[in-house]
């Protein structure tokens, strides 16, 4: 049975775990990057909670009485509460009141509360106390809802003391100024999340797939040999980078495409199942990004694909063939996979300081980040990460353009003595 | 005399490894000219010198005239460049790997047709050059990638081992249309071989090489007429004091 399985099985593993490309990238590096990412999404998530918990709520007293106190004293036991008085809620926004008190979030006791709540307490079950919230909608984040659920936490806790459903709350949203009424702010918020989902997924197989057929491409023309053809015909040598990268851009915009079809398939199938308690529109609302945003998010995803290509083209001329091609460009994922993932659930603009500059930094973040400022109708933002990876991109090219220039192309090689037992001799160049 | 190539002090290093160590020779026009010797004898770094793919580390090589360093577009122009054990795209036809060589040198829809035509003459694939070349054999492959090197006609095409790997049919065809193109066409062809019975019976002039170093030059007859020896093989082993 199966005879000379377990030898073959033996040389199989020796032959990859003993070559240094395979070793770092398919075991070393997801050893390394799910940790780190852990380490990153356990530090956003811990300040994002230590922020959430000093949140300040800014109270509108339109009612003036006695049970009006009461409910503020509850609130005030988890929140830094600010009462206002005799303030509608429009003038809130008119006065920028909450900038003035540094919240996002404020609460509205109308007129007529504590008189409700006191005819509910005699017996009069028509009748009952309502708390208005508003929220500030600041872009799509897990954590966007703390404010809301917290909230609602204390107001049940204050019915739990009184009586069943004595207050019930009303929730509004405040989009780009103005007050949206009735949008939950954390119904909005997962709804927002579901869809920014697909960004972060996209760009992760955007990217991974168009590296490695751009990686594969030229690995197959060193091995294959074509490329020393070419490096020798009446040509310019910038056009062969450039004729790869576009073949590269062509096959993954056309994957991408395909792939976005099918996972939009796939997300509306599953949302189509789930009866949905209230709908929101979010075109009505504005939350889709217009022609000029959609057309910033297009040039940012162009330029970062481009950028990840070059990249891929740069990180392969040091393979000596596909196999070790592919492993090299692996290499590069955990700067994919690392703002996908936190940008999936959090606002970046919500994370401490050092994360934020690393994501920034990072030149694949920014089609995610696009896609989220476009939504806010934050321009400028959109507009300097792809001023930014722009620039990256241009250096990256200008490095994949002097490695075609050169003969570097073909006889760059990426050595990894300290893994190596002997030191081997450049036997190819020496024929 | 109209000199094709001409190699003077050539040097080519790879870090601390000396790969080609002071190479100097002269090719005439309509020669065949070949560099032979062991694995690892720097034949293929020559070529690779030669045909603006390295640069020297110092020295120089003139092809009609032309530096390969400093008109390395020019230079480009008038040659072609067979690698060794090279390949074609796997999921092009024969046919269509030609077309798209050719339109690097001819840029009339004619003429490139006529090009893919006299390809298509030299390396006898007939109906075959329709396949992907994935499904071509060896030999086949071979035989279209001499087709390319020749077809447009070059001033000087730089063929390294452009038998290696072949069955003794293959190679002999591969030989009589590289023969029958220099002929015909006057091409000077500087080729590599580490079969030394076979370039004897193909070029007019050898170079032998040994550690980066021409050892002996010359036709084959003379050497091995000077040599006292029967063959290139025994030459090159007197030469580096192997018998």
């Amino acid at each position: 049975m199966l005879k000379g399985f377990g030898n073959f099985l033996l040389k199989e593993l020796k032959e990859l775990v003993r070559d240094p490309k395979i070793l770092l990238g398919m075991i070393i590096v997801p050893l390394i990057m799910f940790p780190v990412l852990g380490a990153v999404m356990n530090f956003s998530v811990q300040t994002v909670q230590e922020q959430a918990a000093k949140a300040s709520l800014l109270v509108l007293n339109n009612d003036g009485g006695n049970w009006s106190e009461v409910l503020i004293s509850s609130l005030n036991v988890s929140l830094r509460v600010f009462v206002v008085n005799d303030t509608s809620p429009e003038d809130v926004l008119a006065q920028d009141l909450l900038t003035a008190h540094n919240t996002t979030q404020f609460a509205e006791i109308p007129l007529g509360f504590s008189e409700n709540l006191t005819a509910r307490m005699q017996g009069n079950l028509n009748v009952r106390g309502r708390l208005n919230f508003y929220s500030v909608f600041s872009g799509t984040s897990l954590f966007a809802s703390v404010g809301s659920s917290m909230v609602d936490y204390l107001v049940s806790e204050f019915n739990r003391q009184l009586a069943p459903d004595v207050v019930g709350t009303g929730k509004s949203t405040i989009i780009n100024g103005k007050i949206q009424k009735d949008v939950d702010p954390a119904m909005l918020s997962s709804l927002m999340i579901s869809q920014a989902i697909a960004m972060p997924i996209t760009i992760m197989i955007l990217l991974t797939y168009s590296m490695q057929i751009a990686a594969t491409s030229v690995a197959m023309e060193k091995e294959e040999k074509t490329l020393e053809t070419v490096l020798t015909l009446p040509m310019d040598r910038f056009a062969i980078l450039m004729g790869k990268l576009s073949g590269s851009i062509v096959v993954a915009a056309l994957g991408a495409v395909a792939y976005m079809i099918g996972f939009n398939y796939y997300m509306s199938s599953i949302t189509g199942a789930i009866p949905t308690a209230t709908s929101i529109d979010l075109v009505s609302l504005g939350l889709v990004p217009s022609l000029f945003g959609y057309f910033l998010l297009g040039v940012s995803l162009f330029v970062t694909l481009l950028s990840a290509l070059a990249l891929a083209v740069i990180m392969s001329a040091f393979a000596e063939n596909v196999r070790s091609a592919q492993s090299l460009v692996s290499y590069i994922y955990p700067l994919i996979f690392l703002p996908s993932f936190v940008l999936m659930y959090l606002d970046v603009n919500a994370l401490p300081v050092a994360i934020k500059v690393l994501i920034y930094a990072i030149p694949f973040s920014h089609p995610i980040i696009t896609s989220k400022a476009v939504i806010m109708g934050d321009y400028w933002t959109a507009v300097l990460g792809i001023v930014y990876v722009s620039a990256f991109t241009l250096v990256i090219m200008y490095v994949a353009s002097r490695l075609f220039a050169t003969e570097k192309i073909l006889t760059a090689k990426l050595r990894f003595r300290g893994l190596r037992r002997r030191k081997q001799v450049p036997s190819e160049e020496l024929q | 005399m109209n000199i094709a190539v001409e190699a003077s002090d050539l040097i080519k290093d790879f870090g601390s490894l000396r790969a080609l160590d002071k190479l100097g020779f002269k090719m005439e026009s309509g020669e065949i000219f070949g560099l032979i010797g062991p694995n690892g004898a720097g034949k293929t770094t020559a070529l690779r010198v030669f045909s603006t793919l390295l640069l020297p580390t110092s020295g120089y090589v003139r092809i009609f005239g032309l530096d390969v360093v400093n008109d390395a577009d020019e230079v480009r122009k008038i040659i072609t460049y067979l690698p060794e054990e090279a390949g074609a795209y796997p999921n092009l036809s024969g046919w269509e790997y030609l077309e798209f060589m050719a339109k690097f040198v001819v840029k009339d829809k004619d003429e490139v047709r006529k090009t893919v035509n006299e390809a298509a003459a030299i390396c006898g694939l007939g109906e075959r050059l329709k396949d992907r070349a994935k499904v071509y054999s060896k030999g086949m492959k071979r035989r279209l990638l001499v087709a390319r090197a020749l077809m447009t006609k070059p001033k000087l095409a730089i063929l390294d081992e452009p038998t290696s790997g072949l069955d003794v049919l293959h190679s002999y065809h591969v030989r009589e249309i590289i023969k029958r193109y220099v002929k015909e066409q006057g091409v000077t062809v500087l080729l590599s071989s580490h079969n030394m019975l076979e370039v004897e019976h193909l070029c007019d002039r050898v170079a032998l090489l040994s550690k980066g170093k021409i050892v002996a030059e010359g036709s084959p007859q003379y050497l091995k007429q000077k040599f006292g020896s029967a063959n290139l093989e025994e030459v090159f082993a007197k030469v580096v004091g192997l018998a």
